[in-house]
């Protein structure tokens, strides 16, 4: 058994994990909205990356470059439709019960896949450029350039978020909102505006990733943000929800859980093993790794 | 939510659809579409929704050409067929209400049923219904377990593609083969059964994996085939896993032979897994108008009338119209129990896997499954 390569699987499909579910942990520590539509936006990421390959691939040309144009354009187009998301589907229900939010949430995710399916089809598209090139040898374990420079893009995304929210003014307002948005109110932040900020920046790194993952492995379609989905939330509680380096954490956790757990146990255990682990991991510490402990307020 | 949605996908890979039947329903627009007693309805279940919506099209189509040929030429004595077509959605529950909803609309012949596992409730609400089904794709040994009497299987079953590939395996001289599946019921029949036939040709298996329909990452299941030092991989999932997963292996530096089974047979396959990556891999699948010969005619027919290439189980869906109206011929009725007799009693009636005679569990008494290779942009017959 190679654990080096365990080690760099389980980070490199660790970071996908991650960027998804920061934004799971940024909406849900700042309006406690599950939104299960998030996944979805991670779908919308590769789609909208491949909208603009497939018209304007003779212009980029390929390579790392244009990636990272598709990426910034993409990541644009899927904060757009997070805050368009929040404007129409969820400020409405603001102050609805939860359950309400959590339905629309759930209608969202419904409304994005299968809007997706009548327009593009329901068959798989493909990339129209690849990254796979040369591999690096590290010991006896093997990890492509293209996955270095993936997780070397997620790393700075995260480091972004992570500046952003402790060093700006409205990372400051997002904090604070998260702490008690009717004082942020009287104190005169504008609240509406930190929150449609707030899934900007959240559906842009799930839109980076989607891009990222069409970009490695080639292939999207429009179902393909519900594992994935599923997965980030899980790194998120495992993290404690509502903390970003929580979820980063979860995430990469989450992966080495999935990485480990299919090499010893055999494939078909793997997520038997890792969603184990989550309910004993849940059950000693429930409120996550870096999740701070809540008094009930009677 | 998760656990349904997740049903849903791991359901969503496999049967084929139920009916034909003429009701006027929605889907179709036959002039003698209202519900006079002259029309033979059939009823298609088929995906139309979920991970397998894309399937449901092709088969629609197949079955469609069949109605509108059988038309043509004036249908059964004089009656015409009609075709209704639910969505199956590759979920038992949506599957069993399409049923119950073809059942009331008055459908004779189910033609439909791609999902195994969507398919397996509608047999007991199309057996109560007196309404023989024609499954076009569904093949899970599953369906066949309870032995009914209305059930008739027109693709080839997991036991005969699982010795058609271990036969192939074993004259390759294979030194370790790993399976691959996706947890799936008709994929991990497949597996399952081939591993029993290397191992009673005495080769041996090297490896087994399971993997998650529906994600991108299978450096897992990679990783275990390179350490098993495995020299044949043989996939039995689809096409959309299938094509990741090539492409995967060859990048991880994999240098032995693939297999995929017949869920993994459509060119995307090919576009996903990189076209270099696809060169040489192999498949098990029943015969298709592009591996016999006069196949071309049928295939000039298909883009004609509907502008697109035929897709998986587009053959089987055509065929099983073709095969209902036979029975109806034969038995001179519509009438359920006179339809399975004459279905029974099918001698050699010719359909795309060879002559037609079921078996005593009511499959094909020919299986019929081809090597195919992959060849620039298509699967080819491996000579």
């Amino acid at each position: 058994m190679n654990h080096l390569q365990l080690v760099l699987s389980g980070l490199f499909v660790g970071s996908f994990y991650a960027l998804v579910a920061l934004g799971y942990s940024m909406v849900y520590g700042i309006i406690k909205l599950l939104n299960f539509a998030h996944g979805d936006l991670y779908m919308l990421g590769a789609f909208a990356g491949f909208i603009v390959l497939s018209v304007g691939a003779g212009a980029l040309g390929g390579g790392f470059i244009a990636l990272i144009a598709i990426m910034i354009v993409a990541m644009i187009a899927t904060g757009g439709f997070g805050m368009l998301l929040e404007r129409v589907a969820y400020r409405p229900l603001r102050s609805a019960p939860r359950l309400s939010v959590l339905i629309t949430a759930v209608g969202a995710s419904f409304a994005l896949e299968y809007g997706i399916a009548v327009g593009f089809g329901p068959t798989p598209e493909v990339y129209p450029i690849g990254v796979q090139d040369g591999t690096l040898h590290i010991a006896n374990a093997q990890i492509t350039y293209a996955q270095l420079a993936m997780m070397a893009i997620a790393v700075t995304l995260m480091v972004a978020l992570d500046t952003i929210v402790r060093k700006t003014r409205s990372g400051r307002a997002m904090r604070a909102i998260s702490q008690d948005p009717k004082a942020c109110l009287l104190m005169g932040v504008n609240v509406d505006r930190v929150i449609s900020r707030t899934f900007f920046i959240g559906s842009a790194l799930a839109g980076a990733a989607g891009v990222m993952a069409g970009a490695y492995y080639g292939k999207i379609d429009f179902l393909m943000g519900f594992i994935i989905g599923l997965k980030a939330f899980t790194a998120a509680v495992i993290g404690g929800i509502g903390n970003l380096r929580g979820a980063v954490l979860g995430a990469i956790v989450l992966g080495l859980l999935e990485s480990f757990g299919g090499a010893y146990l055999g494939s078909e255990w793997r997520d038997v093993f890792a969603f184990c682990f989550l309910i004993l991991f849940l059950t000693v510490r429930p409120t996550g790794l870096l999740g701070e402990r809540v008094t009930e307020r009677v | 939510m998760t656990i349904i949605r997740r049903g849903t996908m791991a359901a969503a890979v496999m049967a084929l659809g139920l009916t034909l039947a003429a009701c006027g329903g929605s889907l179709t627009q036959d002039s003698s579409g209202k519900d006079d007693s002259d029309t033979i309805k059939l009823g298609m279940l088929t995906p139309l929704t979920g991970s397998s919506a894309a399937i449901g099209p092709h088969m629609k189509n197949g079955a469609r050409l069949a109605v509108d040929e059988i038309n043509a030429k004036g249908g059964i004595d004089g009656r015409k067929l009609s075709l209704t077509v639910e969505d199956e959605a590759c979920d038992p529950k949506t599957a069993a209400a399409g049923a119950a909803k073809l059942v009331s609309s008055g459908v004779r012949i189910s033609v439909g049923g791609y999902c195994s596992s969507a398919t397996l409730p509608t047999l007991s609400i199309f057996e109560k219904a007196h309404i023989p089904m024609i499954i076009p794709a569904a093949n899970s040994a599953d369906l066949l377990s309870e032995q009914r009497r209305n059930v008739f299987l027109i693709n080839g079953t997991g036991i005969q593609q699982a010795q058609a590939a271990a036969k192939f395996i074993k004259a390759g001289n294979s030194k370790g083969v790993a399976l691959i599946d996706d947890n799936t019921s008709y994929s991990t029949d497949i597996t399952k059964r081939t591993g029993d036939e290397l191992g009673l040709l005495g080769v041996k298996v090297a490896d087994h994996q399971s993997v998650t329909a529906g994600e991108s990452d299978y450096s897992g299941a990679v990783n275990a085939v390179l350490d098993s030092k495995a020299d044949f991989v043989y996939w039995t999932g689809y096409y959309q896993e299938g094509g990741l997963l090539i492409k995967q292996l060859r990048a991880a530096g994999y240098k032995g032979r693939i297999m995929v089974a017949d869920g993994s047979v459509d060119g995307k396959l090919i576009e996903i897994a990189g076209k270099n990556n696809a060169q040489g891999v192999l498949a098990t699948m029943t015969q298709t108008p592009q591996t016999i010969p006069g196949g071309e005619a049928w295939l000039a027919k298909y883009k004609k009338k509907f502008g697109s290439e035929p897709g998986p189980y587009s053959t089987q869906a055509y065929d099983a119209v073709r095969v209902a109206a036979e029975a109806v011929r034969a038995a001179g009725s519509t009438d359920g129990q006179d339809v399975i007799e004459a279905l029974e009693e099918i001698d050699g009636f010719e359909i795309f896997s060879g002559p037609l005679n079921f078996t005593i569990q009511h499959t094909l008494s020919v299986g019929g499954f081809d090597i195919l290779v992959v060849k620039d942009d298509d699967f080819v017959l491996d000579k």
